[in-house]
């Protein structure tokens, strides 16, 4: 894998940091959780005493305590993204990388209308491969296929096992764009050739698939170093 | 239930202390491992929770002072995303269990009554 020194360096140096202040952003969440959590205690105990506000109250820290949820998720979600840089190749379960970049992707999608969804395999598919390297690439896949998608709509995530090699493809599930097009518009696209060098990174290839509105991305078990 | 929490938060641990003292149980907290190794000199509690990262004097070396000392006083750690390793390696070092932060309460405390049953079960 052709990566110098100097590159990983920088996003060792990134993923360190952005590791250490996830780890503080969850103690925050931590103190507003026991802090809301005792304000909501406080209410309960005291029955005898009326509180003008209490349903008001209650609904506010019921919203506290969803943010605080959805901040713990997003925050785990980031520090195990900053933890990614740790190895710089390993043995991973694919599906779960997928899950955990469609996770992390959401929002560009939304912000196009477009809903990513992952469809699993019922059985892990293992590689060896440079986590980092194929976050990127999978993102890169899911930004063509945005591209693509004018509408909005849907994005599947596949990951299978294709004799000994993995797969992803990636399929487009909306009105546009038209499968004749398809192949034309995802080469004239500037991102097309970074994906492609990001999965030949991987020791893989990239196709577009017109059949599924799709991308289809290759990987070999075990990446070549 | 007597319990000591120990985390360098202090927000936190004083939140946390409240709602158990709600519940009714004893608490009393420490924000660094020096001074929770003093309290269990003092006045041992029945259970301990015990953070894993805090500056100076960590959960993982107050776990080890305590065993080195041949507590039986269960320890419950509670750990953050960069260590969530610790926990595990906690419990192998000794602690009867461990939690990632931010615990849910209702959590916590089973754990620390399954830790209060099994230390008089022994």
């Amino acid at each position: 894998m052709k990566h110098t020194d100097t590159d990983n360096r920088q996003v060792a140096f990134f993923g360190r940091m952005t590791a250490s202040i996830t780890h503080e952003m969850k103690n925050v969440l931590a103190i507003i959780k026991e802090s809301s959590g005792l304000m909501q205690d406080i209410l309960a105990f005291s029955r005898e005493e009326t509180c003008p506000y209490e349903d008001k109250l209650k609904d506010v820290l019921h919203t506290i305590g969803e943010q605080i949820t959805r901040g713990v998720e997003l925050t785990s979600r980031l520090n195990r993204f900053a933890h990614d840089p740790d190895e710089n190749i390993r043995k991973t379960d694919l599906t779960d990388q997928v899950e955990h970049l469609v996770a992390l992707s959401q929002r560009f999608a939304r912000l196009q209308n477009v809903v990513l969804k992952v469809d699993p395999p019922k059985r892990p598919i293992l590689i060896e491969t440079c986590p980092v390297q194929l976050q990127m690439a999978l993102f890169t896949g899911i930004e063509c296929c945005l591209h693509l998608m004018e509408t909005g709509g849907q994005i599947y995530l596949s990951p299978q096992k294709q004799g000994g090699k993995a797969l992803i493809r990636i399929i487009c599930e909306g009105d546009d764009p038209d499968e004749t097009a398809f192949g034309e518009l995802l080469f004239k696209y500037e991102k097309w050739p970074a994906l492609r060098k990001q999965v030949e990174i991987l020791g893989g290839s990239v196709e577009p698939d017109p059949s599924t509105r799709g991308i289809s991305i290759s990987l070999p078990e075990k990446i070549p170093v | 239930m007597k319990v000591l929490l120990v985390d360098d938060e202090e927000d936190f641990v004083t939140a946390l202390a409240e709602r158990l003292q709600l519940r009714g149980m004893e608490v009393q907290f420490a924000t660094d491992g020096e001074t929770a190794l003093r309290h269990m000199e003092t006045n041992p509690p029945d259970v301990v929770v015990l953070d894993m990262m805090m500056p100076g004097m960590g959960g993982g070396d107050v776990l080890k002072r305590m065993k080195a000392g041949h507590s039986q006083t269960p320890v419950i750690l509670l750990t953050g995303h960069t260590s969530i390793d610790a926990g595990p390696a906690g419990v192998q070092q000794g602690a009867f269990d461990y939690l990632v932060k931010p615990v849910d309460i209702s959590e916590l405390i089973a754990k620390m009554e399954n830790a209060l049953r099994s230390g008089k079960s022994e």
